[in-house]
């Protein structure tokens, strides 16, 4: 996924991102956090921005975004999947939903459809074992999920496969 | 104060780390992360010693560990040589490409396994590259990811607008897998070129044009200067022939 330049009226609403915060190192992390949140993916631009506002050289402030797996370097769908493959999850057959996603969306984990509306990443643990396996979609935990259960959630998020697309 | 290392009492400065301090007796504590120029990182721990203190002793990184009244240090024990033959193992099974860690693997005596390794891989992450860089002041180059995905890199493996081309990363990197390229006066380095920059006196590449532009910024020197002009050994002969007609 390409990381374009941010168009105007962007770039003016990332500046009031940044100038809500002092220009100390100290501030990176929540800066990025409401980058993040706004623009749902950290752009490019904006980590120079970050970079410059703060007085950090742009290598720490990309070494930073790329070590937490909070951020993310390219944009993520509207509708962001976090399937929980830890262990319960595993076992009770997370990997099917994962495949499920997979081949239905076309995209592998940690990547986003071409029109933006789905996302998928994996993570470890959502604490909700006794509900296995689950997922979270925009936050909105999914139960006892199996194959027929994801094309479901699918469906319901305006997947491609089923017409609905937006 | 006095610490006995290896049965021999010597002379500490508070303040000081027991590598530091044990580098002065002529005893050598092998190290990877380390570096004078930067000090201790204690990131790679093959500098492990074990210190006694009051009856009771623990396994230290020497490099950042300071030194304190009374310690006993053992700079080789049985335990200890166990662990750098680990990290010996395990780092050439990280970085199997590299010579230098070919030569520790076989040093160390370490034994065949089958934990997996990447036979290109020549990085062992001492993180000496991005601590030379911030030395430099440039800082390019950072770690990037995490876990096993970590590496070192510019940021998104562009060409950086920060690089000034100096290869000070090449040049303090132990396992030298950081590549250089030059050739017509064209270095290449980080995904970028930068134009050579030849010695006034002996005609040889010193610098790149990015890197003098850098040192004229930082250090306000006039144009002419011998630092922006010739190569370190031609500024030495000519501050020898300045000190021949020296006469107070």
């Amino acid at each position: 996924m390409e990381t374009d330049a941010l168009i105007t009226n962007q770039s003016e609403e990332l500046d009031a991102i940044i100038n809500k915060y002092p220009g100390e190192k100290r501030y990176i992390m929540a800066i990025m956090h409401d980058i993040s949140r706004h623009f749902n993916y950290l752009p490019r631009q904006a980590l120079e921005a970050t970079a410059q506002y703060t007085g950090v050289p742009f290598s720490q402030v990309y070494s930073m975004a790329t070590f937490y797996k909070a951020f993310s370097l390219v944009p993520r769908g509207r509708v962001h999947f976090k399937v929980c493959d830890g262990t319960t999850c595993h076992i009770k057959g997370s990997q099917i939903i994962i495949d499920e996603i997979c081949s239905r969306l076309n995209i592998k984990p940690g990547e986003t459809t071409a029109d933006l509306q789905f996302s998928l990443e994996t993570v470890n643990c959502i604490g909700a074992c006794a509900i296995a396996p689950a997922l979270l979609a925009n936050g909105k935990v999914h139960p006892h999920l199996n194959a027929a259960g994801i094309r479901q959630v699918i469906a319901e998020y305006g997947g491609p496969e089923y017409g609905k697309k937006e | 104060m006095k610490i006995l290392i290896d049965g021999i009492e010597i002379e500490a400065q508070p303040g000081e780390t027991i590598l530091e301090a044990t580098r002065r007796t002529g005893i050598h504590i092998p190290t990877l992360c380390y570096h004078e120029a930067f000090g201790g990182q204690g990131s790679c721990r093959f500098c492990m010693v074990e210190v006694t203190k009051n009856g009771s002793s623990r396994v230290v990184a020497s490099c950042t560990y300071p030194v304190n009244d009374g310690i006993e240090v053992k700079t080789s024990t049985p335990q200890i040589d166990k662990i750098r033959r680990n990290i010996a193992m395990l780092l050439y099974k990280r970085a199997p490409n590299s010579l230098f860690m070919q030569t520790l693997y076989k040093e160390y005596l370490c034994t065949e396994n089958n934990l997996v390794e990447d036979p290109y891989e020549k990085c062992i992450l001492c993180r000496l590259c991005v601590n030379a860089c911030a030395a430099m002041g440039a800082s390019a180059i950072s770690t990037v990811m995490r876990g096993t995905d970590k590496r070192v890199a510019t940021p998104y493996d562009d060409a950086s607008a920060a690089c000034i081309g100096c290869a000070a990363c090449a040049e303090v990197c132990p396992t030298g897998c950081i590549e250089v390229q030059e050739d017509n006066n064209i270095r290449r380095i980080w995904n970028r070129d930068f134009t050579m920059v030849a010695c006034e006196e002996c005609g040889k590449n010193f610098a790149t044009r990015e890197q003098l532009a850098y040192i004229a910024d930082r250090s306000k020197q006039e144009a002419d200067a011998d630092e922006l002009r010739l190569c370190t050994n031609c500024r030495r002969k000519v501050l020898a022939r300045k000190l021949e007609t020296f006469n107070g």
